[in-house]
């Protein structure tokens, strides 16, 4: 349930997430595993979405999000980017879903993380543990982003990787642009492909086997 | 090692080997392949294209697995063409294979969005109020308007619902209508080629309305007026595969390589055949490097290099060693022959117009349009004869009279004798007379070379003959006499200002060329020499590849006129293998005449509002009040400057009142009032009109376009980003069309007391925010969507059916959905059909159906280009009565049906059965096809007004309606259509679609295969077994007249205006100096050395304008943000390297972007491609204190009075053939490196939010 209230506050506010939102405020209150200092955060942002006029969150819900890849809520943005890997992990991952017996109806990708988390929502703790593990440092990236922006949302973040014990959101210092564009340039550098079974295998595939969905990109 | 040693002796390997060892057979775990395998598997493979503003049309594989496009590949399974031509494709380029990334991207466009400001101020007044009541209560009060107004641009978007969305538009249309006219709501898209159905969907809903379509070909600039005024056709080019069948090309500011990619291997593997390659390009661009050899003229001043071309060609081909090919190709199919009359003005003797039929007392026995019948002697009855052909010749044929005259063949048009017309008179001359000629060429313009002679008016002695006309004894001259004059060639008629020798320095020598341009005068001995030979030995196989290089310029029609006078000269044009191939921004919208009735709803109203962008845009985002260009500057030395008065804003509104250009909006009064006060007056709203603009209380808009009642109020954009790309003077739109943020730098003409204009009103506050309401439909949040009040999220190039077509190649391709739009995506039809649907429920209450009056200009191909024959006189000043559609504007009365909006869209409406079809002057019966559209598309059932029509409800739908009405795409049509023709030129041209009469092109035959058009006489070319598509290619071999006044090619241009300006004659004209660099010099600066240099704008390689600027695979490919190339000498003086951020401003505004250090780039201009996203890596100007502009933001568009002529045969207003054009190239930036780059990532302090 807790998962399903997170995916809730990620999701652009409309009346019924309003409306709820005394019942998410209840749930993060009794949340067993949570530090005080995060359910105050999270708290912050449960209460600006309740007390801003509806028009304002949903203008600050699309400036943030809607905008741009660095807050991108579609994870596969911060892993593939453009690579045409892409469309085999979106596949990948609505199989898994489907596996566990559920079926993407809304107009959304598989890969927007409201939907991983409310598919989390109904999944064991291992699983939960396993896929927020491999993917926190997007996690990270993303909440460290908002946190920059100051925006309330990034408590959502450090929530998510405190849930599984993962290091939490360190203020960046603001980048300079020609930083940002050497770790661009380094992480979309492409590394030559090698054929045959004595190459070196062309991803993790420990992690990705065990995950099935690639969060960790290329040959790292 | 021994082989005893090497080798097994007890065991042998359980594996085998083959192939003598090298291969070995095992069975090792292979299921590593796997990942291999599933990445590449796929459910199904889609054909679809992009529809971005390319002539590309390449055919690409999508695939898709589990609902999800997962990449995308060449086809390659384009039809064979024939032998020894080289195969199509594969085609595509790096762009097109990126492409699948914006369908999952974050920059996607996913709900509708709407300003959050102007949606809260929505929802507050419906709370109350109906929709159209809402809409009026926020526009109507200034506070509110101006509240969401003034943050256009800077965020605040909310997501919405398409049921509100659809309402708010609905509502401001509706409003807009009632209250200031149809004719204020405007919609901007171009190339429809690209889409066409997606291009219909939003013009059809206009048309339906009564809004205005604007044009988008002439406002990019890539329109050349040249192609109008010497062919009476726009943009007609050969195929790209038709590079192949020449045997010397030079490629002429167009960089085949990055800009036709997939269309350069014809380019390239017509050297192995043996072909001559000339680059002729200021840079070292791409093209040179594949060039035999590449001549660098300074930029701008092409027009002298083809002018001494042309001077070598005349004298060696024309006058020494004649060639006959050449000359019997001039005599038959240019106005060499035809004959000027010399009048006298001031103290010279100059070239006037041809001479007429109607000149003669008894027109010499022509009673039809005789003042529209050019004369030429006839050798062989030394008689000034009427030859067939001319345009006078096309309207109106009787039985007995003109009938079947409208051709070219050598026939007296009276007796139908046989004729040979007379080049030059030099033989049987009466007289040599002195004839003025203006010269620019010693126009000092401190950053151009200059060539003084000492004079603007060069004397040049003609041989002339006496004719005894009406009006008394008058000489004349032959074009050819007088172009040889023109060109400085000395033909033993003594006088001065001609030369013997090449190296004489006299206009238009190769040497004299030399000090303008800088190249050497034997290379443009050589060139010329060979283009020439090889033409003359291969009957016309030179070609001119052209482009926008050339294009852009202020006088770009004497860069062109140059180019073509050449190929003309060579008997080049409408031959296999040669010609003019112009290729920028050109659309072959090849299935034309199908699609315009579904575009325009001509199904349902004729005729549609159509309007040319570039004088809409000067007007309407005031860059009028900022001109600085003075019409003295660029008149000729030889007119009278009292017949000229004004700014140039001024002749664009006496253009519009004498029906030439178009207007929108129309008339400062609602134009529906306009029916009801006829009414009210007992008078048919026409006369009323006529009428009440002579005595006064009826205004034309244009006279005040500062006037809220002439405001264009509503705005659609589509398939566009006008305002990211395409926006000439891009900081006016942002101050006065949007009324946001700007970083114009200059003051208007009533700030720094300049002289103001005379036919315009003028307010001393300039209105800000003009635009109530903005609409973009895109897939991506480009420049223009984070300006607009609403966006619309449209299906992708993958979510969608259309078609699309190319004059690149002669197949015609379908997009296709491969997907369903994902979020919330719609294609274009869906979207505009919603908006139809709930337009028409809104409506109710406000408009019925409603009668409303339409001006139109005089259209080209029309009997109303036959309006104004041999002088200019206007109404406005009593010089003539107002007589609509020959005087000024024509006028109609359309009936709208508002309320039935959604079902005239969803049905091809009674017009096609009643009236018929047709295109360019010919027309045809439709009843079978529409019978044939019911059967194929099933008919409306439900009761109402459309019930029985053929239904147009899905996109399929409507490219079926469009493959089932063209001529290209249906043989029966082309062959009803050639013989409609037929009996206009009294020639048999059904031989060239008979073969084909069977054959019907269906939208899920060319899902299977892209389809070969069938030739139609749309089109002056032809696709057959034998030949490419070449334009001109039916006018050589068919001797279809070219739709001019001659009905010849024309390198000669006698409107009043034409020969005002200078340019009856092609002329070299140095570029104009628009004067925006003195007054910001010097007082911004920020310490930093400034370099001064001209700005040029080409084609990119990273992207197709802005599209994929924002494409990360593209920016990684490039330098991941704005560049701007510079030359190593201009960074040196400026102290800047490499990769620094830079700024360029000048009056118009500002823009950052990095350095890219070249030696590409000659000194003394600066390079950006154009149209780069400034949503991408753009930090703040130090000038503007806003964010850097686009490449746009320093420019300012400056039109010109002869692209505005109408009612003149060629020079007759056609939707995207003529008019205005946005010119760009003659612009001056200073280059500077900025000190502190500023992301501007902060708060803005007013808390107003970022900006873009």
């Amino acid at each position: 349930m807790f998962l399903k209230a997170i995916s809730g506050l990620l999701t652009y506010p409309q009346g019924q997430l309003i409306s709820a939102l005394p019942e998410i405020a209840l749930l993060i209150e009794n949340e067993p595993d949570l530090s005080a200092e995060h359910k105050n955060a999270l708290m912050a942002l449960v209460n600006e979405l309740s007390q801003d006029d509806l028009l304002s969150s949903q203008e600050t819900y699309v400036e943030v999000f809607d905008r741009g890849r660095a807050t991108s809520l579609h994870l596969f943005e911060h892993v593939h980017g453009e690579s045409r890997d892409r469309g085999m992990a979106m596949i990948d991952l609505r199989n898994t879903y489907e596996k566990a017996g559920l079926v993407l109806h809304a107009n959304e990708l598989p890969d927007y993380l409201p939907v991983v988390l409310e598919y989390l929502s109904t999944r064991s703790e291992n699983e939960i543990r396993e896929l927020l593990g491999d993917c926190a440092h997007i996690l990270r990236k993303v909440g460290e982003a908002l946190l920059d922006r100051g925006s309330h949302y990034s408590a959502v973040f450090a929530t998510l990787l405190a849930l599984v014990d993962e290091p939490g959101l360190v203020p960046t210092a603001r980048r300079r642009p020609t930083a940002e564009e050497k770790s661009i340039d380094e992480e979309w550098a492409e590394e030559p492909v090698e054929f045959g079974p004595a190459a070196k295998p062309a991803c993790n595939r420990a992690q990705a086997q065990s995950s099935v969905i690639r969060f960790v990109d290329r040959s790292h | 090692m021994s082989h005893f040693l090497d080798r097994l002796t007890f065991f042998t390997r359980d594996k085998e080997a083959f192939a003598d060892g090298h291969g070995v057979v095992t069975d090792e775990d292979r299921t590593w392949e796997d990942g291999y395998r599933k990445r590449w598997a796929h459910d199904k493979i889609v054909r679809s294209t992009h529809g971005t503003n390319c002539t590309g049309s390449c055919s690409w594989k999508i695939y898709v697995k589990g609902g999800v496009v997962t990449w995308e590949t060449q086809q390659t399974d384009y039809p064979r063409t024939r032998p020894d031509m080289p195969n199509h494709e594969p085609r595509g380029c790096s762009r097109g294979a990126s492409y699948s990334w914006y369908l999952y991207s974050a920059n996607r466009v996913k709900y509708p969005m709407v300003r959050g400001r102007l949606v809260r101020l929505w929802r507050e007044a419906r709370k109350t109020l109906g929709p159209v009541e809402a809409w009026a209560s926020i526009v109507e009060d200034p506070q509110r308007a101006k509240s969401y107004k003034l943050v256009r641009g800077m965020g605040g978007f909310v997501r919405s619902t398409w049921g509100e969305i659809n309402e708010i538009i609905a509502a401001a249309n509706i409003y807009t209508i009632k209250k200031y006219g149809p004719d204020r709501v405007i919609g901007f898209s171009p190339i429809p080629a690209m889409s066409m159905v997606s291009y219909a969907a939003g013009s059809r809903y206009l048309s339906l309305i009564g809004g205005v379509c604007m044009s988008f070909y002439d406002w990019y600039c890539d329109l050349p007026p040249a192609s109008p005024q010497v062919w009476g056709e726009q943009t007609d080019v050969p195929e790209s595969a038709d590079w192949y069948n020449s045997t010397f090309i030079i490629a002429w500011g167009s960089n085949v390589p990055q800009t036709r990619t997939p269309d350069a291997h014809f380019f390239t593997e017509v050297r192995y055949k043996g072909a001559k390659i000339v680059a002729v390009t200021p840079d070292y661009a791409e093209v040179s490097k594949l060039a035999d050899l590449w001549l660098h003229p300074k930029q701008g001043t092409d027009s002298a290099l083809a002018m001494a071309m042309g001077h070598v060609v005349l004298r060696e081909f024309h006058l020494e060693q004649k060639s006959a090919y050449f000359e019997d190709y001039v005599r038959r199919f240019t106005d060499m022959p035809m004959l000027v009359k010399l009048v006298k003005r001031g103290e010279h003797l100059v070239a006037d117009r041809f001479v007429r039929a109607s000149d003669f007392s008894e027109s010499l026995g022509h009673a039809n349009n005789p003042d529209w019948k050019t004369l030429a002697y006839d050798e062989i009855s030394g008689n000034v004869v009427a030859p067939n052909g001319s345009i006078g010749f096309r309207w109106n044929q009787k039985e007995g009279e003109d009938q079947g005259k409208w051709n070219t063949e050598e026939k007296d048009g009276k007796s139908g004798d046989s004729v040979r017309l007379s080049l030059s008179l030099i033989d049987s001359r009466d007289d040599i007379a002195p004839v003025a000629f203006p010269y620019f060429g010693g126009i000092v313009n401190e950053r151009f070379q200059h060539s003084d002679m000492d004079t603007d008016v060069l004397v040049r002695n003609v041989a002339v003959k006496k004719l005894q006309l009406a009006e008394g004894e008058t000489l004349v001259a032959t074009v050819f006499d007088l172009l040889c004059a023109n060109y400085g060639l000395d033909r033993g008629l003594g006088g001065a200002n001609v030369a013997k020798s090449f190296d004489d320095d006299v206009p238009y020598t190769p040497k004299w060329q030399e000090g303008i341009t800088g190249v050497k005068a034997d290379d443009v001995i050589t060139v010329a020499r060979q283009f020439a030979d090889n033409a003359d030995k291969t009957n016309g196989k030179s070609m001119v590849i052209i482009g926008a290089a050339m294009n852009h310029w202020y006088h770009s029609d004497m860069n062109y006129r140059g180019v073509i006078n050449l190929l003309m000269m060579c008997g080049c044009v409408g031959q296999s293998g040669g010609g003019w191939a112009h290729y920028v921004g050109q659309e072959k919208l090849r299935p034309q005449t199908g699609w315009l009735p579904l575009a325009f709803a001509l199904d349902w109203h004729r005729p549609p509002r159509q309007q040319n962008s570039t004088s809409f845009f000067y007007a309407h985002t005031d860059q009028w009040r900022y001109e600085k260009l003075a019409v003295e500057e660029i008149i000729s030395p030889l007119a009278d400057a009292r017949e000229f008065p004004g700014s140039l804003v001024d002749f664009n509104v006496r253009s519009e009142r004498m029906g030439w250009l178009p207007s929108a909006p129309q008339l400062q009064t609602n134009p529906i009032q306009v029916c009801k006060d006829a009414a009210a007056a007992g008078l048919d709203p026409k006369e009323y009109a006529a009428k009440a603009l002579k005595d006064g209380t009826l205004r034309m808009s244009c006279e005040d376009p500062d006037n809220p009642a002439n405001f264009p109020r509503n705005l659609f954009v589509w398939r566009s980003n006008l305002l990211g790309s395409s926006g000439k003077g891009h900081e006016y739109f942002l101050k006065h069309l949007l009324g946001t943020k700007h970083g114009v730098q200059g003051k208007d003409l009533g700030e720094d007391g300049g002289q103001k204009p005379q036919e315009v009103v003028w307010h001393d506050d300039a209105p800000e925010g003009k635009l109530d309401l903005l609409v973009t439909l895109d897939f991506r949040m480009s420049t223009t969507c984070l300006y607009s009040d609403i966006v619309l999220p449209t299906a992708t190039w993958y979510e969608k059916n259309d078609l699309n077509t190319s004059d690149m190649h002669p197949f015609i391709h379908p997009l296709s959905s491969a997907i369903d739009p994902v979020w919330e995506a719609r294609s274009d039809w869906d979207i505009y059909k919603g908006i139809a649907r709930t337009f028409s429920e809104v409506v109710k209450g406000h408009l019925g159906v409603e009668k409303e009056l339409v001006l139109t200009p005089l259209l080209h191909d029309t009997p109303a280009e036959l309006a104004q024959a041999t002088t200019v006189k206007e109404w406005k000043k009593g010089e003539c009565d107002l007589v609509p559609g020959k005087t000024a504007p024509g006028m109609a009365v359309a009936e709208r049906d508002y309320p039935n909006t959604y079902n005239r869209f969803t049905a091809l409406g009674p017009l096609m059965a009643k009236v018929g079809n047709g295109g360019k002057g010919i027309a045809w019966n439709t009843q079978s096809e529409v019978e044939n559209l019911a059967k194929l598309n099933y008919t409306v059932v439900e009761e109402g007004p459309t019930k029985g029509l053929p239904k147009i409800e899905t996109d399929v739908d409507a490219c079926e309606v469009i493959l089932m009405l063209a001529p290209e795409t249906n043989g029966e049509v082309a062959v009803k259509a050639w013989q409609a023709l037929s009996k206009i030129t009294g020639r048999d041209h059904g031989h060239l679609a008979k073969p084909k009469e069977d054959e019907k092109i269906r939208f899920r035959d060319i899902q299977a295969q892209p389809r070969k058009i069938i030739s139609s006489p749309t089109w002056s070319g032809i696709e057959s077994e034998h030949v490419s598509y070449n334009s001109g290619y039916t006018n050589v071999h068919e001797l279809i007249p070219w739709r001019t006044l001659t009905g010849r090619q024309q390198f000669y241009q006698d409107h009043k205006w034409m020969l005002g300006f200078g340019e009856g004659m092609c002329v070299y004209r140095p570029p104009v100096d628009l004067k925006t660099i003195v007054p910001v010099q010097g007082n911004k600066s920020n310490g930093n050395p400034e370099v001064v240099l001209n700005f040029i704008t080409p084609h990119q390689k990273w992207g197709i304008h802005s599209t994929y600027t924002d494409n990360l695979l593209m920016l990684t490919l490039s330098r991941g943000g704005p560049i701007v190339w510079l030359s190593e000498t201009d960074a040196r003086e400026a102290g800047i390297e490499d990769n620094d951020w830079i700024e360029l401003y000048n009056v118009n505004g500002a823009i950052t972007a990095r350095a890219v250090v070249s030696q590409r780039v000659n000194a003394g201009m600066c390079m950006m491609y154009h149209a780069q996203e400034k949503i991408v890596n753009v930090p703040g100007s130090e000038v503007t204190g806003q964010r850097g502009g686009i490449h746009n933001s320093v420019t300012r568009a400056v039109v010109k009075p002869t692209h505005m002529i109408g009612g003149y045969a060629q020079q007759s207003y056609g939707f995207n053939y003529y008019g205005t054009i946005g010119t760009n190239r003659d612009e001056f930036v200073i280059v500077r490196k900025m000190n502190k780059v500023d992301w501007l990532d902060e708060p803005a302090p007013s808390g107003a939010g970022g900006e873009v």
